[in-house]
């Protein structure tokens, strides 16, 4: 469907814009930064921003964007609204906010024009058309962007240095990788070939960082109030919480457990934690410390007992219970697999040849996999369930969050390949957006 | 006279729920321990784990089949777990500082973006969409290859496509197998393949001899490549086989090991120490 050339005066050449802006827009936070032919990237050049609009009820102000992160102190009962659902980008109005304050605003760190800036942007795999249509309207008729890259995230693991190999030069990926996405929103499986994703064997686990909050809000409620802090609990998520060997999860719950009316155990204090919740008077960040029975939550509330006034939650199986839920997922009745055998579900799509190439080469990425013990349990458990002879080497990116981000950034270095890549801007509003979407799954050739 | 009690043996059925939950009016397979014995026995009993255990006892799948209820009530907690935005909160954005056609720019430039920005859609319509799509014409917006048209399918399937049997032939869910048509004039981009052949060779060395386990030649890959991205409901992954060991439950109140179901809600706890703290709390048929 031609559209006619809008009547701004836009560089519609077939040139790449000297710098490209690498946006990894996910649900919880966006990795952004500039890239250009000239520079090495950093990892200093990715700014993480907030991609939420949160409402302070303390400060009766609204964050849009970095400002969360730049501006605010006190993160006591913040409501958030996410653009971004499922992983997929569906409020474009608060994204424009969020894009805005975070590119084109003057105040913003990385402010830029997107006329003269190649944006390369990325998005969860398995997307549906239509979403898929509405983003590239917004950046080519809205932003108005030089020129545009949309793909599917795991498929920019495959330019970013890997723990397997000595990193190659930028814009040739890596031949066989096996990308675990543990985001915010869900976790995905996606093979890749030669970058490119083998899309029959896309797998997605419905569990992520977001369940994996939510499901500790729950428990935690039972204890303390917490119904509207979710801030707080991510961060005593991201503090406390672990992944325990899958021998010894019964143990860790024996050990834990308080005992029966007839049999009291004593609780072990190795594992049970108090953490102290912030107040953001005079705690501004909240801290774990070990157990101690001798001290009563309410009399140290109300400081009662001598020492500081804090408020305690008493942490003890919601540790490794929570992060449990992406191995079984099960334990809330959800009726899918857990993260080994969906990974087995994706392998068993793809003929036996490439098994051993990809099962050597999975690379786990992603916020939520940071949890201490994850890539080990979910090395053991891989392990148990293929057989003998394949080799199994499983590795977490050294910055899960940022990898993707720099996977685009050396992809954008090398100009040859981002030009094969790209729409222009003429292009799309020659072709129209059916083309687009045909060209950025690679049936479209120039 | 029946010589003995009638009994019905039914069908493990399991039923999946779905994220939906219509108002339609249907119904559910639900769990059923068989009649109630010869009356002469355990008459007047209303301890139910008496008459249940003297009832003959139901097969293990029944015991663990949910009811329909309590199915509804697992996949709403699913929901609230992946809910994105905060409760009940509307937080309407920021209007910018110092203006800058405040208006126009809000809105939209084009008609396209109007109409994006202003539209109220969920995540949810959108899938919806594209599921009654394929539905109509057998292949997304934007697939060039045209599939046959789906047999039969009365309602967009939310199976995954693991669990899909082979009777529905649409190539969009078929196996992996390089079965699509690929039309001419369309080529896969041109992609970097310096020295594949050499480390084809590398990894094919121990495994030479077993003829199915050789990679695959360079056509497969490229079909596999070029097969269409599976939608949203087709990726996702399904539940574990029926041989994994069946699903843990855990004690409501302290999050050990659940051992003991109250008989009025069918909640988990661990101990009586927990028991007694759910009767007085969290029991849901308090009032009943």
């Amino acid at each position: 469907m031609a559209r006619k050339n809008s009547h701004k005066p836009t560089a519609t050449t077939n040139e790449l814009a000297p710098r490209t802006l690498i946006l990894d827009n996910g649900a919880h936070t966006i990795k952004a930064g500039f890239s250009s032919s000239s520079a090495t990237e950093e990892p200093n050049d990715c700014h993480i921003i907030a991609n939420c609009i949160a409402r302070s009820w303390r400060d009766k102000r609204t964050y849009v964007g970095p400002e969360l992160l730049d501006e605010c102190w006190d993160f006591g009962e913040l409501a958030f609204r996410r653009p971004v659902e499922r992983g997929f980008v569906v409020n474009w109005e608060g994204e424009k906010a969020v894009w805005e304050r975070s590119f084109v605003d003057k105040r913003s760190r990385l402010k830029c024009d997107p006329h003269e800036t190649n944006l390369i942007l990325t998005e969860a795999p398995n997307a549906p058309a239509a979403l898929q249509r509405n983003a590239d309207e917004m950046v080519f008729e809205e932003f108005e962007f030089a020129t545009y890259y949309r793909t599917p995230s795991p498929s920019l693991n495959a330019y970013a240095p890997s723990p397997f190999s000595l990193s190659p030069a930028p814009g040739v990926p890596l031949e066989c990788l096996l990308v675990i996405d543990v985001g915010h929103s869900h976790t995905t499986i996606t093979p890749l070939y030669d970058g490119r994703p083998i899309n029959p064997a896309c797998r997605r686990l419905e569990i992520g960082g977001k369940t994996l909050t939510n499901h500790l809000k729950d428990l935690l409620s039972r204890n303390v109030e917490v119904k509207n802090e979710d801030w707080i609990v991510q961060e005593i998520k991201e503090d406390v919480c672990f992944v325990s060997a899958s021998s010894s999860f019964s143990s860790d719950l024996e050990r834990v457990w308080k005992g029966g009316h007839k049999d009291p155990r004593a609780v072990d204090t190795t594992i049970v934690v108090d953490y102290v919740l912030p107040d953001y008077e005079n705690v501004k960040r909240g801290f774990a410390r070990p157990h101690n029975p001798n001290v009563s939550r309410k009399e140290r509330a109300l400081g009662l007992d001598g020492g500081p006034r804090e408020h305690i939650v008493t942490i003890g199986n919601e540790r490794f219970t929570v992060p449990e839920l992406l191995f079984t997922p099960s334990d809330i009745g959800m009726q899918q697999d857990g993260l080994p055998g969906t990974i087995l579900q994706s392998l068993h799509s793809l003929p036996e040849g490439l098994w051993q190439p990809f099962l050597a080469n999975v690379l786990v990425v992603g916020g939520s996999s940071k949890f201490p013990g994850f890539v080990r349990r979910l090395e053991a458990e891989l392990r148990m369930l293929v057989s003998d002879e394949f080799v199994v080497r499983v590795a977490q990116a050294e910055d899960p969050v940022k990898n993707v981000w720099l996977g685009g950034a050396k992809l954008a270095r090398d100009e040859g390949v981002l030009k094969e890549r790209v729409v222009t801007r003429q292009e799309y509003l020659e072709h129209g957006d059916v083309w687009t979407r045909r060209r950025f799954a690679g049936k479209v050739d120039r | 006279m029946a010589a003995g009690p009638l009994r019905f043996r039914t069908p493990h059925i399991e039923e999946l729920p779905i994220t939906q939950s219509r108002q339609a009016p249907g119904f559910a397979w639900v769990a059923v321990g068989g009649p109630p014995e010869d009356p002469s026995k355990n008459w007047g009993t209303t301890n139910r784990k008496r008459a249940r255990a003297s009832a003959g006892g139901q097969t293990d799948a029944q015991k663990e089949a949910l009811s329909a209820r309590q199915q509804k009530e697992i996949e709403r907690k699913i929901r609230d777990l992946n809910n994105d935005n905060s409760k009940d909160v509307q937080i309407p954005i920021p209007k910018k500082e110092g203006g800058g056609g405040g208006g126009a720019a809000r809105a939209g430039k084009t008609q396209n973006t109007k109409k994006i920005l202003a539209s109220g859609k969920t995540f949810a319509h959108y899938l919806d969409d594209e599921e009654a799509e394929i539905a109509r014409t057998g292949r997304r917006e934007g697939d060039v290859e045209i599939v046959a048209a789906p047999v039969m399918m009365q309602r967009p399937s939310k199976t995954p496509i693991a669990r899909r049997k082979a009777t529905e032939d649409s190539s969009l869910d078929s196996s992996p197998a390089p079965t699509l048509p690929i039309h001419q004039g369309m080529r896969p981009p041109p992609v970097r393949k310096p020295s594949v052949t050499s480390t084809v060779d590398a990894m094919d060395l121990d495994q030479d001899e077993e003829a199915d386990r050789s990679i695959p030649s360079e056509a497969e890959i490229e079909a596999l490549l070029s097969a269409p991205p599976l939608t949203y409901n087709q990726a996702r992954a399904a539940p574990p086989p029926c041989s994994a060991p069946p699903p843990r439950k855990f004690c409501e109140v302290c999050g050990y090991f659940g051992r003991a179901k109250c008989m009025k809600c069918g909640a988990m706890t661990c101990s009586v120490l927990c028991k007694d703290t759910h009767d007085e709390q969290r029991c849901l048929k308090f009032y009943a």
